[in-house]
């Protein structure tokens, strides 16, 4: 019988652990930031340190990953049930979203324009059929 | 033997079966749709759940307790988010100043054009706090808006329209600026259009791909540091 292959779970063990290491950092730090994005700062600095890609924790990422919008979704459907509370502010969460999101995409792409160095042309813009 | 659906909700099952369900429902939705860039399919899974537990007349809150069980998994999901990063660091060590000056720059005008016009509009702190983080990816989004003391379930929707606004607004900008290089239009649907942006711009091509999603777990990381520090000082905390 093949040996069962842990990596996924290792990998998840090492997530798990930094997510808990993100906690204390914050708890010890009384730092305003997530347990979360501590964690993934951690193990961004864990990533550098080593030099090279860990495969286990590799192996956990990419379906966590895939699963975010799932994982995401039980807060989605709340606004649903908070339409009333926004009664009388329509205009201004409807003009915030959509006219500050045209703003800041054009600054955006008026910074990166001056400041990144040109690249030899890639391939024109095509809209994928 | 009489069970109420609150009973049944009580056991996290029930409100994980119906969580995974809509989710793959959507999915297969969204491609018998022939997959609408307007429309994530995360919408569509969420509009078949939130009719779910409507037509069964089960509250919100008591589906929210269950699922809970399966938000746990948000947090090691973040953290995961530092094997994508990690990956596209070479674009970070090759083009290091321009990402300095522009990534802060961008990622506190995402936020600020919003909350002005929020706010000269007359929206209490509250929503603010709930619109604040728009532009950022969701598991990070949430942790923020939680710490300003917003609504998570309006920020929700909030990421869903700047999402969508945002690859619009892309690709209409990107015609009229004639802008080509994939890396700009990555790096701006990834800054300001969070997961959506990124999988647009995966359509447009690998590059532009890599720059979005560097682009949202940077702006994330650096809204994460700055927003709850800048609520601070402007004094809309507490």
């Amino acid at each position: 019988m093949a040996a069962l292959n842990t990596s996924v779970l290792r990998g998840f063990l090492w997530l798990c652990l930094f997510w808990l290491a993100g906690d204390l950092a914050t708890g010890i730090g009384q730092l305003p930031l997530s347990p979360g994005v501590v964690g993934l700062m951690l193990m961004t600095g864990f990533l550098l340190a080593r030099g090279r890609m860990h495969a286990d924790i590799a192996a956990a990422a990419q379906p966590l990953i895939m699963l975010l919008a799932m994982l995401i979704m039980p807060g989605v459907v709340g606004v649903f049930w908070v339409f009333d509370q926004l009664a009388g502010y329509w205009l201004a969460v409807g003009l915030a979203l959509t006219l500050g999101t045209l703003l800041s995409v054009a600054s955006t792409l008026w910074l990166m324009q001056r400041l990144l160095p040109q690249d030899t042309p890639s391939a024109p813009f095509r809209k994928t059929p | 033997m009489s069970l109420s659906i609150t009973d049944y909700l009580s056991m996290p099952m029930l409100a994980i079966v119906l969580s995974i369900g809509a989710y793959l429902a959507g999915m297969a939705l969204f491609k018998r749709l022939g997959s609408p860039g307007w429309c994530p399919p995360v919408l569509l899974a969420s509009l078949l759940l939130a009719a779910l537990l409507k037509g069964g007349s089960i509250d919100y809150a008591d589906y929210r307790e269950g699922a809970q069980w399966l938000m746990l998994l948000l947090g090691p999901a973040t953290v995961a988010l530092a094997v994508p990063l990690y990956q596209q660091m070479h674009h970070v060590r090759a083009l290091w100043k321009p990402l300095l000056v522009c990534l802060p720059i961008s990622t506190v005008l995402a936020a600020f054009y919003a909350l002005a016009i929020a706010w000269s509009l007359g929206a209490p702190p509250e929503l603010l706090a709930s619109l604040a983080p728009k532009s950022v990816t969701a598991p990070i989004a949430m942790g923020v808006t939680e710490r300003l003391g917003g609504s998570v379930s309006i920020l929700m929707g909030g990421l869903l329209i700047t999402g969508v606004a945002a690859t619009a607004c892309v690709s209409l900008l990107g015609k009229v600026f004639r802008i080509t290089d994939q890396r700009l239009l990555g790096l701006a649907l990834g800054i300001n259009g969070h997961a959506i942006g990124t999988v647009r711009a995966f359509e447009l091509g690998p590059t532009a791909g890599a720059f979005a999603s560097l682009g949202m777990t940077l702006t994330g990381v650096l809204t994460a540091l700055l927003m709850p520090l800048a609520w601070e000082l402007t004094g809309l905390a507490g």
